[in-house]
């Protein structure tokens, strides 16, 4: 498309940039949830087998946080919802 | 006791005024306020009906006393939803709660523990299926 000059501009193409780049939904730990509540939570939500779905959930326990999912942004922000109603803290970040 | 869940989860406050409000409604975007407040803005209103429509099926299911899978799934969330209200309630920031003894064994600690076992209970029945 032609566009005047003024307009061919970082806006512009970070867009196209940003469409295409993936992002990953990552949990984060509490104090609160119970182990194997995560654990079925991440069985559920992903169908992950239970021994990834333990991998991950020790991941979140002894390190702080797991990277749980990846993809389009609406595809981890509908992740991060659905995480969310299940009480887990879920957060959105650029891969 | 159970039936004064669906209550207490009633009775949380605002995002930013009730710490229990900012537990269950977590940021999604920590750093980007922008794209923070468009999450928020799109889910938000949904996330607040589905746990409503969880608390109704939750009272509901106390007076006919059998649970279908989705059902348990149901008490899973109202039973999660509650104990993170009453940690939020406590005080409870880090793990170091467990060996106060002051917030273990006060009754809000109890009601966690109890809590906490009707969950693995819960899913003890709902894994043999998965």
């Amino acid at each position: 498309m032609a566009t005047a000059p003024s307009r061919i501009d970082a806006p512009e193409i970070e867009g196209v940039d940003e469409l295409h780049r993936p992002w990953q939904v990552v949990v984060w730990d509490d104090p609160v949830n119970l182990m194997t509540y995560v654990v079925y939570v991440f069985r559920k939500l992903f169908g992950f087998p239970e021994a990834k779905a333990t991998k991950l959930m020790l991941a979140v326990h002894q390190e702080g946080r797991a990277v749980v999912a990846s993809g389009p942004r609406e595809k981890c922000e509908l992740d991060c919802y659905r995480l969310h109603h299940y009480g887990l803290w879920a957060t959105m970040e650029k891969t | 006791m159970l039936s004064m869940l669906p209550e207490l989860l009633e009775n949380v406050g605002a995002v930013g005024v009730d710490p229990a409000a900012d537990r269950l409604n977590p940021a999604a975007y920590p750093e980007d306020p922008v794209s923070n407040a468009n999450f928020h803005e799109m889910t938000d209103s949904d996330l607040a009906l589905a746990r409503s429509d969880d608390r109704i099926r939750f009272s509901d299911s106390l007076d006919t006393g059998s649970l279908d899978e989705d059902g348990a799934q149901m008490w899973l969330r109202v039973l999660g939803d509650a104990r993170l209200t009453l940690a939020a309630r406590m005080g409870i920031e880090d793990e170091a709660w467990e060996n106060d003894r002051s917030l273990s064994e006060s009754i809000e600690g109890a009601m966690l523990s109890y809590l906490g076992y009707l969950q693995n209970a819960l899913i003890e029945v709902l894994t043999s299926s998965l």
